[in-house]
């Protein structure tokens, strides 16, 4: 055992971080701008979580949605239980306890000078803006990048700016769809799927990174399926149960992968022997 | 390290010389509530409630390590958490050879990757007197495990052999302590043949259940039975109860959730066990359930025992053949030799 | 920020939670340093028409009371229901069992039994005439359990309610299992939150807390045949609390 690791760190202890900035995107998400109050950087990779407390409350796993280049961390919190909805009566200035990062995140170096498909559902995009904020920042190293989003519904439509400021970038297009139809939407109405044969790079040779809730999974893939995609060429990111994030309390293993130590990103391919994955 | 032969009231003086110092000493005493024999490790206050000639206890040593319930941290509502780490230390009389080997399993598992201080810190405090077993238990497959005897982890390996222990010294701790036995002797070739034989013996006889492979073979068979029809046949009358993990020595799975005291200031952060078989262990939000048929569940504990967690503890089996699971499992479903041996009957491991 | 004030009833039951709000005893204290109790009739004479939050005790059985407990929903925030009565019904339910109440009635009250304010009628749950929006289980309730809920509910969080068996906190406990003597414990059904009371006492678990909300019947009545015990025995344990409440066999 060496030094590192035998010091009295208690991995369970988090850490606090002022809220510098938070506002609703909607009517269930909330976006916000975490500094770290000792000054440190998180020093996260695209892909990546943090466990987010608040004490008395609780601890859950969230995506860190901001580049790894900027000061600070941002995050996108969907009010859905005890803690995301304790969250949502936050405000700037208040704190959040954070542990982490955690997980393996994306593979950036092998992505270089591919072209790039992200497919997301939902706040499935949340996650994969990390990476899309990152590759865009470092347009030169990749080829062509794609973003489809698909929402339920209209008002739940997140990160609509940075949306737009995307497909203003030359070489990045971002095509976007809702499943239910709504007077002031003019796009397209279908579930993400429905944006796949409108792609125009030849997903084959992109790489696809897919994030959405667990029921997407089974659509999206079958859809690259059919295109003759290969697995290697195809990113999931998968959600679980998490307590710990650290590999120990049992809850997001998926057969003998531990979501929070290998994933949350995974190659398809290597989920081949993982039957609980998707 | 040496090898001592302590007579029994050699052993007993020394026993209620530990209880008088200033150490914590467990030892596995008769339980008071049960009519039968029944076990299990609580406080001793002298050595005559000892009872080394013990079968099983009903819960393994792993609650001294990782509790039932504890606190990892105190905090104030909504602000500054500080750790809590359980320094006391104490002496544990009495451990069996397979819970032995489950403890070094998970002090393996606790310290990998990311060290977890709250067991680490525990473990370090725990002196462990192990003893080979003299009475083996109803549903005990240690011998078809290879966990009947143990080589390491111990600070001292006591063996009955009749009209006194055998004594092995395992680490320093371990020396340092049985120096303090006053009347203890070196071991003669003759104890230690004897020591042997008993040893010799348990290999075989701690088998109320025989296994139809290696142990080592275990990995590679469950890599062909994920469809296999056992899972649906056994879990049909599955309660989700739960009492296959509570019991089981290398069960580690926990919850943590978060207490206020009634100023709603102050509170804990407390971490207990969990289990996977019970319903909601994969729950997300959404009321989404990654394992949500019982056989699912119950398919995955025995996975984590013959392929998962052997990943992590360099291919070393996750069950150690104590035979808890059995014995509290009301339907009877829970046994993994014989869930192991039915898949043995469609499939041949490699 | 002015204290959440906390109204306390109750319907047909025996009490017997409420006695157990009494019994925190340095604990009231607390309790009553973070909420100020308007009306609470086993403790104090005041009555009050606003609350925030209503604790309801017992079961609905009269017409009258469906009136009243739908009075109580209207003005109050936050309607917790308190023990098996106010829960599932609790053991009131049993005369749900036979099908004529006026046979119950007479068999209960002898002649007396055509008073008006005995007049009965199908007993429910309180859930099952308003909605309920937190549970307290047990009969009775179990005071720590009770102080976490109203703690956790008082800082703005969902609290936890367990939905797995007893068997959990009982093996923890290290329990000897009531079926080794032979005892139909109903633990492995019944959802947790005790401590495992009953079996911790050497007392088979009689489903106080009800069901957990997936409860593996077909299992319970397999295992009577290995224990060489019968269906009809199990359900005679079943029907104490279990009556016309989840899955009946
Ligand atoms: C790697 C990863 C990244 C994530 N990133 C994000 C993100 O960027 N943004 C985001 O909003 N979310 C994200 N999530 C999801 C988020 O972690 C969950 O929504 C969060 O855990 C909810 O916590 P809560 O305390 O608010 O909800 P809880 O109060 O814990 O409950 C929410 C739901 O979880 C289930 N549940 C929880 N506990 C139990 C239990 N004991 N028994 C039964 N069911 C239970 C229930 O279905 C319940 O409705 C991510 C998850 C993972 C794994
Ligand atoms: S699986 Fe069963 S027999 Fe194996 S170690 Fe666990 S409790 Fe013991
Ligand atoms: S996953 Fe299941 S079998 Fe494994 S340690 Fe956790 S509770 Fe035990
Ligand atoms: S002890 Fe038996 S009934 Fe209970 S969860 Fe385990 S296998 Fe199922
Ligand atoms: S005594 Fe009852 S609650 Fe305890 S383990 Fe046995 S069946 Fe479960
Ligand atoms: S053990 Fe069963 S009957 Fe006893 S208090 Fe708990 S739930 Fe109620
Ligand atoms: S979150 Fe605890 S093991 Fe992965």
């Amino acid at each position: 055992m060496c030094d590192c690791c035998s010091s009295e760190k208690d991995i369970y202890l988090p850490e606090l971080a002022t809220i510098t900035k938070a506002e609703m995107m909607n009517q269930t998400e909330m976006f916000m701008h975490l500094e770290f109050d000792s000054g440190k950087e998180l020093g996260h990779q695209a892909g990546q979580f943090v466990e987010v407390s608040i004490a008395g409350i609780g601890e859950a796993p969230i995506s860190v949605s901001s580049s790894p280049q900027q000061k600070g961390f941002e995050m996108v919190i969907r009010n859905v239980g005890r803690l995301t909805n304790a969250i949502h009566g936050l405000k700037a200035g208040d704190k959040l306890g954070i542990r982490g990062p955690y997980g393996s995140g994306y593979p950036v170096d092998e992505l270089k000078g591919k072209d790039l498909v992200f497919i997301c559902g939902g706040i499935g995009l949340v996650p994969q803006r990390s990476l899309i904020n990152y590759v865009v920042s470092n347009k030169d190293e990749y080829g062509k990048i794609v973003i489809l989003q698909g929402t339920k519904e209209y008002e739940q439509r997140i990160y609509t700016e940075d949306l737009k400021k995307w497909d203003d970038i030359d070489g990045v297009t971002v095509l976007e769809t809702i499943d239910v139809a709504h007077d002031s939407w003019k796009g397209n109405v279908g579930v993400v799927t429905t944006l796949i044969p409108k792609i125009e790079v030849d997903l084959t040779a992109a790489m696809n990174l897919v994030c959405g809730p667990p029921i997407m999974y089974k659509f999206v893939l079958m859809a690259l399926q059919e295109k003759k995609v290969s697995h290697d060429n195809i990113f999931v990111n998968l959600e679980r149960r998490m307590k710990c994030g650290v590999g120990k309390c049992g809850h997001c293993q998926m057969n003998d992968q531990y979501v929070c130590q290998t994933g949350p990103v995974y190659r398809y391919s290597e989920l081949a022997s993982v039957p609980e994955a998707i | 390290m040496s090898i001592k032969k302590l007579s029994k009231d050699v052993f007993k003086s020394f026993v209620d010389a530990l209880i008088a110092s200033d150490q914590q000493v467990i030892g596995v005493k008769e339980k008071v509530q049960a009519k039968g024999n029944r076990f299990a490790f609580d406080n001793l206050q002298s050595a005559d409630q000892l009872r080394l000639d013990y079968d099983i206890t009903l819960l393994p040593p792993k609650k001294y390590m990782l509790p039932q319930d504890e606190t990892l941290l105190t905090f104030k509502v909504a602000g500054e958490s500080k750790s809590k780490i359980d320094n006391s230390k104490l002496i544990l009389i009495g451990v069996h050879p397979y819970d032995m080997i489950a403890i070094n399993q998970m002090d393996e598992l606790f310290s990998q990757d990311q060290q977890d201080n709250h067991y680490m810190t525990r473990r370090k405090n725990i002196t462990i007197i192990a003893c080979d077993v003299a009475t083996p238990s109803k549903n005990v497959f240690a011998s078809s495990m290879g966990t009947a005897t143990v080589e390491s982890g111990f600070d001292i390996l006591l063996t009955d052999i009749g009209d006194a222990y055998v004594a092995q010294a395992g680490t320093d701790k371990g020396e340092k302590l049985l120096a303090k036995a006053s009347g203890a002797v070196n071991a003669s070739d003759d104890d230690l043949a004897k020591r042997k034989a008993i040893q010799d013996k348990n290999k075989d006889a701690l088998n109320k259940h025989k296994l139809n492979c290696k142990p080592s073979d275990l990995p590679g068979l469950l890599e062909k039975a994920y469809d296999h029809p056992v899972w649906e046949e056994k879990a049909k009358t599955c309660y989700s109860c739960g009492s296959c993990n509570t019991t089981c020595p290398t069960c580690y799975c926990f919850d943590v959730q978060d207490q206020v005291n009634w100023d709603l200031k102050t509170g804990q952060r407390e971490r207990s066990w969990d289990g996977c078989l019970l319903e909601n262990f994969a729950n997300v939000a959404g009321d989404h359930n990654f394992r949500k048929p019982r056989e699912a569940r119950f398919r995955h504990r025995l996975y984590r025992k013959g392929k998962y967690v052997p990943t992590k503890i360099g291919g070393q089996i996750a069950c150690v053949g104590c035979g808890r699971c059995i014995n509290g499992c009301i339907p009877d479903i829970a046994n993994p030799v014989a869930v192991y041996n039915r898949i043995l009957e469609d499939i041949k491991p490699d | 920020m002015s204290k959440p004030r906390v109204a306390i009833f109750d319907f047909a039951c025996c009490e017997g939670c409420q006695l157990q709000i009494v019994n925190l005893e340095e604990e009231i204290l607390d309790l009553i340093s973070v909420v100020d109790v308007v009306e609470w009739r086993e403790a104090m004479s005041e009555q009050s028409e606003e609350y925030d939050i209503a604790i309801i005790e017992g079961s609905i059985t009269r017409p009258e009371d469906e009136e009243r407990i739908k009075d109580i929903r209207s003005k109050a925030k936050v309607l917790i229901a308190i023990g098996a009565c106010a829960t599932m019904g609790g053991l009131n339910k049993l005369k749900n069992n036979f099908q004529d109440l006026e046979e119950v009635k007479k068999c209960v009250y002898k002649d007396s039994a055509s008073m008006p304010h005995l007049e009965t009628s199908m007993t429910k749950a309180v859930d099952e005439v308003v909605p309920v929006d937190f549970k307290v289980h047990g009969c009775p309730i179990e005071k720590e359990d009770f102080a976490r809920i109203i703690r956790s509910l008082l800082l703005g969080k969902t609290p936890e309610v367990p939905n797995y068996p007893v068997c959990v906190e009982c093996k923890k406990k290290e329990n000897v299992c009531r079926w080794e003597y032979g005892e139909i414990c109903l633990g492995p059904i019944i959802r947790a939150g005790c401590g495992a009371k009953c079996p911790s006492a050497s007392y088979r678990c009689f489903g106080c807390r009800g069901y957990v909300d997936n409860p593996n019947v077909d299992a319970a009545v397999d295992v009577m045949d290995k224990y060489g015990l019968t269906v009809d025995q199990l359900k005679s344990k079943m029907v104490l609390f279990g009556s016309k409440q989840g899955p009946t066999l």
